[in-house]
């Protein structure tokens, strides 16, 4: 199976979760995340693979019998690679209240299982972002080869190697336990795998090739971390002072000062810490939960 | 107490100007980021940046950018060495005609803790020791954060990092003292040397702002919080950064010529249990049961140091002894 998130969701924990509950289990397991030079808010791949055999396979999952995304504006980005290898799939579950929204567009033809993991996340652990274990037992359901309880055991041996308390591993194990009993399993057919192998005769390039320079200065700003956003800080000019403490302690600059000196955010780029709402004197600023981040 | 300001008197002062663009792909909240954003403001436009390996060289992945002035990616070790290149190569241009003086630049050097505490601590001793005109901000998150958080030796003491874990047989986890990289600097006497806070934005404005004054190195030890090694919410960030100033673990001060002042000494310290208990890597000092013995050490560490403060800097001594600590 194959885990798409962002940077931040705990994509990586959740392939764990169901790695060990596996293992757990008595399986064969293989669980790894890959992410690029990017940091909270990237899109994040993780993978598990599952046995009764030994597992040879090495590397990235190109055709899963499960795909698990863990958010759905990942679907509109392709470098980000959630459909690979759908056609093959099982299923596809989004976390998402808008499967029908989905659907309507008509653009994949797979199976599509749908359960808002953020608002039960929210509503468990008071947090949106952190995704792990939601999306762990959603995947542990559909496949069908572990049991709650073993679910159970995956989530807690994780959340106490991340040094979780125990209160909140509790709230996490609820959370597990909601997920799983809302869920079906999903009928996975055997497939086949053969491979060929191929050598590949590797050329020399020229060496300013491993050395990329970037000659557009500031170009960054052409990238939206606006879309890592999960609350939006939202400033009520009413009693705003415009004592620009918010401007100055802003991480990545995404505050601008107007001509009366007012705070603009730039919703392009803010990436939602809300280090500024924390620093208003006037408690101006509040926050939202991010619905659609661009 | 406050030394006087010369340059700003309060935030709004700060220059506007952004010098590094929106988009950079680092963590939400990064306390080095916050960093290099205001000493960069004060520094201007011409700057050429030498980073070391380590978070901040995300920055630069082609093809993306949020610098506006230059920058020069080297190995961990061998930053302040990449530095005297690119300082030559400017006396160079300069000298032969080719670089006017209103596009003079500045070297700065950006590294993280583990380049400046230990894989690039000789390349930088031996660049203080030729008195090479550059600046150094060391963004010390305490830890080799961009490959996962492993210790560096500026971790502290009874931090959880991911290769000093809680064990039975380490249960503070790092049972290593943080490096003092402020008293290794200063005993090459550099022109001008200084600790920085994110959270003091104008002691850090104040600080760079008289390094520009200086020929020579001029060297910044920043403590950068960050979310994601330390385990806090990313909007705790500047609170925690005020936290390590008011517990009086994270002190602010400055060094010329190796004479040392002290320029913001809180009126009441914190117990540095205030600092401690948000974070993650510390938890285990709270939770299952407190452990009262590192604590007491972190404590009393602090505590010595002040201590000493005192006696060096009698000047300071009236802010300090109206200051009670958390024993
Ligand atoms: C000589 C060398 N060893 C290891 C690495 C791999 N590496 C890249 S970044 C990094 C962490 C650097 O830690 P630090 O200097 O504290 O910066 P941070 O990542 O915390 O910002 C490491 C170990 C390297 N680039 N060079
Ligand atoms: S939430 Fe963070 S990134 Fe966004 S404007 Fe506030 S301080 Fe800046
Ligand atoms: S910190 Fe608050 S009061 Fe000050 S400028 Fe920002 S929004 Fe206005
Ligand atoms: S890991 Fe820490 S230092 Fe590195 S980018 Fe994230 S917040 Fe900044
Ligand atoms: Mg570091």
């Amino acid at each position: 199976m194959r885990f798409h998130g962002r940077g931040g969701h705990g994509i990586k924990t959740a392939s764990r979760i169901v790695g060990t509950a596996a293992f757990l289990a008595g399986y064969e397991v293989q669980d790894s995340p890959i992410y690029g030079a990017e940091r909270r808010g990237a899109p994040v791949t993780a993978f598990t693979r599952i046995a009764s055999s030994a597992i040879l396979e090495r590397g990235v999952i190109t055709q899963p019998d499960l795909i698990i995304c863990g958010d759905e504006t990942l679907l509109e980005s392709p470098a980000s690679g959630v459909l690979n290898g759908v056609e093959q799939a099982a299923a596809l579950f989004i976390n998402t209240r808008n499967l029908e929204a989905i659907r309507a567009q008509g653009k994949l033809h797979v199976r599509m299982v749908a359960l808002d993991i953020t608002q039960r996340t929210s509503d468990r652990i008071g947090k949106a972002s952190a995704l792990s274990v939601g999306l762990g037992a959603a995947a542990a359901r559909l496949s069908g080869l572990i049991s709650c309880e073993q679910l159970g055991e995956g989530v807690r041996t994780e959340l106490e190697e991340l040094g979780l308390d125990a209160p909140m591993i509790e709230k996490n194990l609820l959370l597990a336990q909601e997920v799983y009993a809302e869920l079906e399993t999903v009928t996975v057919e055997p497939r086949k795998f053969s491979a060929t192998a191929v050598i590949h005769k590797m050329g020399y390039d020229h060496v300013l090739l491993g050395t990329p320079s970037i000659l557009a200065p500031g170009n960054a700003e052409a990238r939206q971390t606006g879309a890592w956003r999960v609350e939006r800080p939202e400033i009520d000019y009413d009693s705003c002072t415009r004592c620009g403490l918010c401007f100055v302690h802003c991480p990545d600059g995404a505050i601008a000062l107007d001509e009366q000196g007012y705070p603009v955010i730039d919703y392009d780029h803010c990436k939602g810490c809300l280090i500024c709402l924390e620093q208003c004197p006037r408690h101006s600023i509040r926050s939202k939960k991010e619905v659609r981040s661009w | 107490m406050k030394v006087p300001r010369e340059f700003y008197k309060g935030p709004k002062d700060i220059p506007h100007e952004e010098e590094l663009s929106p988009g950079a792909p680092l963590c939400a909240g990064c306390g080095g980021l916050m960093t290099l954003r205001l000493m960069h403001k004060v520094l201007g436009e011409n700057v050429v940046i030498v980073n070391a390996a380590g978070c901040m060289t995300l920055m630069a992945t082609y093809p993306y950018s949020p610098i506006r002035s230059s920058w020069l990616y080297t190995t961990m070790g061998s930053v302040a060495a990449g530095a005297q290149g690119i300082r030559d190569a400017l006396d160079i241009r300069r000298a032969k005609g080719k670089l006017s003086e209103q596009d003079e630049m500045k070297v700065l050097v950006l590294a993280g803790d583990g380049s400046t505490y230990d894989m690039g601590l000789s390349a930088t001793s031996a660049a203080i020791h030729r008195r090479l005109d550059f600046w150094y901000l060391c963004y010390d998150n305490e830890a080799y954060g961009n490959t996962g958080f492993q210790m560096s030796s500026a971790s502290p003491f009874a931090s959880r990092t991911t290769t000093s874990p809680i064990g039975q047989q380490e249960p503070e986890g790092t049972f290593q003292e943080k490096k003092d990289m402020f008293e290794l600097w200063r005993a090459q006497k550099p022109p001008y040397m200084a600790t920085v806070s994110s959270h003091e934005v104008v002691d850090l404005a104040e600080k760079v702002k008289r390094s520009m004054a200086i020929k020579g190195p001029k060297l910044f030890l920043a403590l950068a919080v960050c979310p994601t090694g330390w385990g806090f919410d990313p909007r705790m960030g500047d609170e925690l950064a005020h936290l390590a100033v008011k517990t009086g673990i994270w002190p602010l001060k400055e060094a010329v010529d190796g004479v040392v002042r002290h320029t913001l000494i809180p009126s009441r310290f914190l117990p540095v249990e205030e600092y401690l208990r948000p974070q993650l890597r510390f938890r285990h000092l709270f939770e299952p049961a407190p452990h009262t013995e590192a604590m007491q050490a972190i404590q009393q560490k602090v505590d010595r140091y002040w201590e000493q403060v005192r006696k060096d800097e009698p000047a300071a001594s009236p802010a300090l002894n109206r200051g009670t600590s958390g024993t």
